[in-house]
């Protein structure tokens, strides 16, 4: 089965100054500043999976939720404090397609420690959310934790600090 | 392991606690009751409202989030439709961050002429384990849960919708008959709880 997790390099036009200066932020930025590439629920899943063996913490977001930009800058540092010991945070934006360029602006500006996709836009985002965890209600942020196993481990629904998502983290990481 | 909302401070100490999957009422049990007062005064009493009407439809919104704006005229729109059917619409707002004159402010901005009442300490959006906006409740006559989510799938382009639940629920409601798809989701903004 085609993979459903594709790499996307937006075209877009600008100056040739805007063009210059692109190129030289693109090579100097980090892969993770870039949208990783479009994911429906099997894509994320299949991205799950390649982390076996670590514990991930998989995070749905968005540009217009302010709770989730706030806590976003906390999971990067999660992923580089607790990287060596096996972590993966995923994160998932749920923006839409017309919105792509408002997620690449902020993940330009957040320069994330992790890999971030967006959620394929179109259909029935019921789906998406009842594929991912039925428990879900469809609020944002959301996250999810996979054991090493790769199996479920636990939900966190909204915001939350630095410490709730370490002591939860830990716990796993010791298993 | 399974980890909810329900955090609890102590001593600096930040506890999250598991809570049932769904903590709300189910559909066909009794909606939990409650009064609030609404933006303009009056008293709002779910009890009341559902004997009065054949219908009430709770609905959890905000002034701030782009998803339940998204739906202002919608929800404009089917209240004023659904008033001559005998169904009532109200709107609860349960954010700590937005403040009464905001919500006065919001509704005439976009002409929302359906009741209107803050939630203080969120008691009515725990009651129904309501998460985000915008989260739709409906309430029969009998006070019974008939339908929970959203009003439709498309919050981007009401001209596309394909899936009009909150109506489809209301039509049946009033003609009598089962709501096919009483339980739906969508994405929204996660209620800002004290």
């Amino acid at each position: 089965m085609k993979s459903t997790v594709e790499s996307r390099q937006p075209t877009v036009r600008r100056s040739g100054a805007a063009v210059a200066a692109l190129f030289v932020f693109t090579a100097l930025a980090p892969s993770s500043a870039r949208i990783a590439g479009e994911v429906d629920a099997k894509g994320l899943f299949d991205a799950i999976a390649r982390e076996k063996g670590k514990v991930v913490l998989v995070n749905f977001w968005a540009t217009w939720c302010v709770p989730c930009r706030e806590e976003f800058p906390d999971l990067s540092r999660l992923q580089k404090a607790y990287e060596s010991r096996g972590l993966r945070v995923i994160g998932v934006s749920t923006d839409f397609a017309r919105e792509t360029a408002a997620v690449e602006k902020f993940l330009a500006e957040q320069k994330p420690s992790f890999p971030n996709y967006r959620k394929t836009s179109g259909g029935d985002d019921q789906l998406f959310i009842d594929a991912v965890e039925k428990s879900w209600g469809g609020e944002l942020p959301f996250s999810v934790l996979y054991g090493r196993d790769g199996k479920k481990a636990g939900t966190l629904s909204g915001k939350h600090s630095y410490a709730d998502y370490e002591t939860e983290i830990r716990k796993l990481l010791k298993t | 392991m399974k980890l909810r909302r329900l955090a609890l401070f102590a001593a600096g100490a930040f506890v999250l606690v598991q809570t049932a999957l769904a903590g709300g009422p189910q559909i066909g049990a009794k909606a939990p009751d409650f009064k609030l007062t609404t933006v303009d005064g009056k008293t709002f009493s779910l009890a009341e409202q559902a004997k009065s009407h054949k219908a009430v439809v709770v609905m959890f919104i905000a002034t701030k989030c782009p998803y339940s704006n998204a739906y202002n005229d919608r929800m404009r729109d089917m209240a004023a439709a659904y008033a001559a059917k005998g169904v009532v619409f109200a709107g609860i707002n349960s954010n700590k961050t937005e403040p009464a004159d905001e919500v006065v402010d919001h509704a005439k901005k976009h002409g929302l002429a359906f009741p209107l009442m803050k939630d203080p300490d969120n008691k009515v959006a725990d009651l129904y384990d309501a998460r985000h906006t915008p989260e739709i409740f409906v309430v029969d006559p009998d006070g019974k849960l008939r339908y929970h989510g959203r009003i439709d799938e498309n919050y981007e382009n009401p001209s596309k919708v394909e899936n009009p639940d909150l109506k489809n629920a209301l039509d049946a409601m009033l003609a009598g008959k089962e709501i096919a798809k009483a339980e739906t989701k969508a994405f929204g903004c996660t209620i800002k709880r004290v």
